[in-house]
């Protein structure tokens, strides 16, 4: 599974929808089911899949779903 | 009371909050880990005595306590406190929704909105600046969605109410230029 695709996965489970839902360019502002709680179990659930918390520069960086993609690649224990 | 708000949004009404709107709904929020502790305040009691006469504390010219009530029903969902800088032209916005079940639901923006407008165009404020907890991430979403610009991160800059830790804040911040640009495009979609 791609980055991307599990960010997206991530995404559709912070809002409880199918992935399909969500589409690869879902952003703050421009994707109406990315609300303000929705925003905290995802950031919620990128930390727990990246075994740590988010520094406060990460975390208000995220603005779009390529981000959280971008994390997830970050930190990926095979990349490291 | 000088300067008093008093705006309608889709949703909501806003208005200066008094003394008589101290309730046992208001002493909920105040006793409610889940309200109070994303603000750094510790859960409390607070009497229906004390919370009317924190009400009165704000002078409705330089500091605002500004309650937001469903248009709806009449009920009062949760308040703004708004602070002027009337020398630089500053308004420092905070805000609670103590109703929980209004939680994602954009009151904040949408009622923000109407404040800034007010603000901006009426009370001529010309910058508005908001401190969230960095961990406080809802918050952090409407001021990004809203399109609040981050101007900066204060490490440890806040002890924490609850554990004594030292507590991360960002800063951000909204020229009165740009939220009128924001205006405009949003005007022109």
């Amino acid at each position: 599974m791609t980055d991307l695709l599990q960010a997206r996965q991530l995404l559709a489970d912070a809002i409880t929808v199918e992935i399909d839902v969500v589409p690869d360019n879902a952003r703050i502002g421009h994707f109406e089911r990315w609300d303000s709680l929705v925003h905290m179990r995802l950031l919620l659930s990128v930390e727990k899949r990246i075994g740590r918390q988010l520094d406060p520069d990460e975390a208000v960086r995220v603005e779009c779903l390529s981000d959280i993609a971008a994390l997830l690649k970050n930190n990926n224990p095979a990349t490291l | 009371m000088p300067g008093s708000v008093a705006i309608e949004t889709a949703r909501f009404r806003l208005r200066n909050l008094k003394p008589s709107d101290a309730s046992e709904r208001w002493r909920g929020w105040a006793r409610d880990p889940a309200v109070m502790h994303p603000l750094n305040n510790p859960a409390r009691d607070m009497s229906l005595d004390y919370l009317a006469r924190y009400a009165s504390s704000f002078d409705g010219k330089n500091r605002h306590l500004i309650g937001v009530f469903e248009k709806a029903t009449g009920a009062h969902i949760g308040f703004f406190m708004v602070e002027i800088d009337p020398v630089h032209r500053l308004a420092t916005f905070n805000v609670v929704i103590g109703d929980k079940d209004w939680w994602g639901k954009r009151v904040v923006n949408e009622s923000r909105a109407a404040l800034l407008d007010y603000f901006f165009e009426r009370r001529s404020i010309e910058k508005a600046c908001g401190s969230p907890l960095s961990r406080n991430f809802p918050a952090v979403l409407n001021y990004k969605e809203q399109g609040w610009r981050h101007e900066g991160t204060l490490r440890g800059h806040r002890v924490s109410a609850i554990d004594g830790s030292r507590l991360d804040q960002y800063q951000f911040g909204l020229l009165r230029e740009e939220w009128r640009l924001l205006r405009k495009a949003k005007n022109n979609d």
